[in-house]
């Protein structure tokens, strides 16, 4: 064909060997999200990304609501972190409201958020093993979890989206004997934990599956901005608990957890380590905590912020959670914008997973500890 | 550890499931036992008492037609509506009481934190279902029938394991 093309358009040229594949949005190997991959018989040539499938416009929505009926909607992103995903958002109302938060209240929204992470921890380690072909790893963190939804339903009165933090405290006061429940179940869901290590941490089959597969060394985690689980897998040590201690978390003694291989199996191996951390957090919390006292500062019907901004962020069980609010001396903030740690993790999969092949993408996939719509928002 | 051994050991740690006591719930049958009575909220304090948020219970003695419920509801989910009611209370002049649409509603409960006159709590009652969309709108008299919910099993835990007793 020897036709003029009209200026501008360039024929791309065909290449025979490389083919590409759409894995998603809706595919049980990714999520609701997309990624392209490019593949050269069984080899990842490039990937791309493609977030954006479950963008909901948390942020705009933020800005019609007020400061109190913004909680149901901006812990929507992550229902099984939901306390973990409004924390920011409540330290900076708070700062904002300019409101002291009584001493229980702090221990009692400790205890939530670390009852959350491991929720959240076990629903992910669940699809981790069903991407493996692992199913005995689905039931078991998927029955185990309701050890902790059970505590969260009494503690806040709802199995996920818990609506419990609010700006000056929580909502609700701890149910009487919750103490003795919580360590006790707390205590046996350790155990618990401690068993995934023979049947799946410890399994020859699991290691050579994840073992040197997508490995992300030290300098292109910091280089990339990677967050949470993904960071201290490469040899980071970085955990906002321990630098940026929020609320009560340096009164707490615990540890973060580092691996230096950055693979997908260290970096699946972090959350469950830190679980364990978790666990020992809440305990000295229930130890700590205050026996009696408030619990929650009334508030005014439809507060109003000072014309200030603020940037607050905490560890959520995938990494760094900043939210910043700005406010105009009205009840609704003028501007809340969360910054999550799924989409920063997000950018470290197409390096990842140049030279892998396709049957590895979906374990280096949810390894990033990536969550779709908290990264879509 | 060698290859071998490992996959023994994880197919050992399998194995001893079999002498460990069930966990399941049989969820028709069995059904959970809850912290308190529901959730609810003391305006003096400002601070709730723990409960599970179910389905709401109103007063009609306590309430007056504040409308507050409905306010608080409308950034949320908006299934509060104020509607007429025919039964004649003297603090409620209006008339009027809150209706309540579970297909919209998610259970958040403020609500309950914004009604000052203590008329407006959640019960236990999470059985919701309904074959039409009309049958999950809640009537002032619907909502006043305090439910019966089952409940006869909690989480224990023994040394052979955690069970639904």
């Amino acid at each position: 064909m020897t036709a003029e093309l009209p200026p501008g358009l360039a024929l791309q040229k065909v290449d025979e060997r490389i083919m590409t594949l759409n894995v998603g949005p809706q595919h049980p190997g990714s999520g609701h999200m997309r990624i392209i991959v490019q593949i050269d018989g069984d080899f990842i040539v490039a990937c791309d990304p493609d977030p954006g499938y479950v963008h909901r416009g948390e942020e705009k929505m933020a800005e019609y609501r007020n400061y109190i009926t913004n909680i149901p909607h901006l812990e929507r992103p992550v229902i099984h972190d939901s306390c973990n995903v409004l924390y920011p958002y409540v330290l900076g109302a708070e700062e904002l409201l300019g409101i002291e938060v009584p001493e229980r209240a702090k221990y009692i929204r400790v205890i939530a958020s670390e009852l959350n992470r491991c929720i959240y921890t076990m629903y992910w380690l669940a699809i981790y093993g069903i991407f493996l072909g692992h199913s005995t790893m689905f039931m078991w963190p998927a029955g185990d979890r309701e050890f902790l939804i059970d505590l969260m339903e009494k503690m806040s009165g709802a199995r996920v989206t818990h609506a419990h933090f609010v700006p000056g405290g929580v909502r609700n006061d701890l149910p009487p004997n919750f103490e003795d429940v919580c360590l006790r179940q707390v205590n046996y869901f350790e155990k618990r934990i401690k068993e995934y290590g023979a049947v799946f941490y410890d399994n020859p089959i699991l290691i050579s599956r994840t073992e040197k597969t997508g490995v992300l060394s030290r300098q292109d985690a910091i280089r990339l901005g990677t967050t949470g689980s993904v960071l201290r897998a490469s040899g980071v040590d970085y955990d906002l608990r321990k630098k940026e201690p929020y609320d009560v978390y340096d009164e707490l003694d615990f540890q973060t957890n580092v691996l230096k291989e950055g693979d997908s199996y260290a970096r699946s191996k972090v959350p469950w380590l830190d679980m364990m951390e978790s666990c020992r957090i809440i305990r000295h919390a229930l130890e700590k905590m205050p026996k009696s006292g408030s619990v929650r500062v009334k508030l005014k019907p439809n507060p109003k912020g000072a014309i200030d901004s603020v940037y607050k962020r905490v560890e959520s069980g995938r990494g760094s959670l900043g939210c910043y609010i700005v406010s105009d001396k009205k009840p609704e903030p003028y501007r809340v914008k969360l910054s999550v740690g799924s989409f920063r993790n997000l950018i470290a999969l197409p390096y990842l997973l140049k030279g892998e092949k396709l049957g590895n993408m979906p374990s280096v996939y949810w390894s990033l500890n990536y969550w779709p719509v908290e990264a879509d928002r | 550890m060698g290859t071998a051994t490992g996959i023994i050991k994880a197919l050992n740690s399998g194995i001893k499931h079999i002498a460990i006591k069930r966990f399941t719930l049989r969820y028709p049958e069995e059904k959970l036992k809850f912290a308190g009575d529901g959730y609810q909220f003391d305006p003096s304090t400002g601070v709730g008492i723990a409960g599970l948020k179910g389905r709401h219970m109103l007063f009609h003695d306590h309430c007056t037609g504040c409308q507050l419920c409905s306010i608080a509801c409308e950034g949320v989910a908006e299934a509060i509506a104020m509607v007429k009611v025919p039964d004649q209370q003297t603090q409620n002049k209006k008339s009027i009481m809150p209706q309540i649409d579970y297909g919209k509603c998610v259970f958040c409960g403020l609500c309950v934190d914004a009604c000052p006159f203590y008329a407006l709590y959640m019960t236990n009652d999470y059985e919701l279902s309904s074959f039409s969309k009309e049958g999950l709108i809640y009537t002032p008299a619907q909502l006043a029938v305090k439910p019966y919910v089952a409940q006869d099993s909690e989480i224990k835990i023994t040394d052979r394991g955690a069970t639904h007793g």
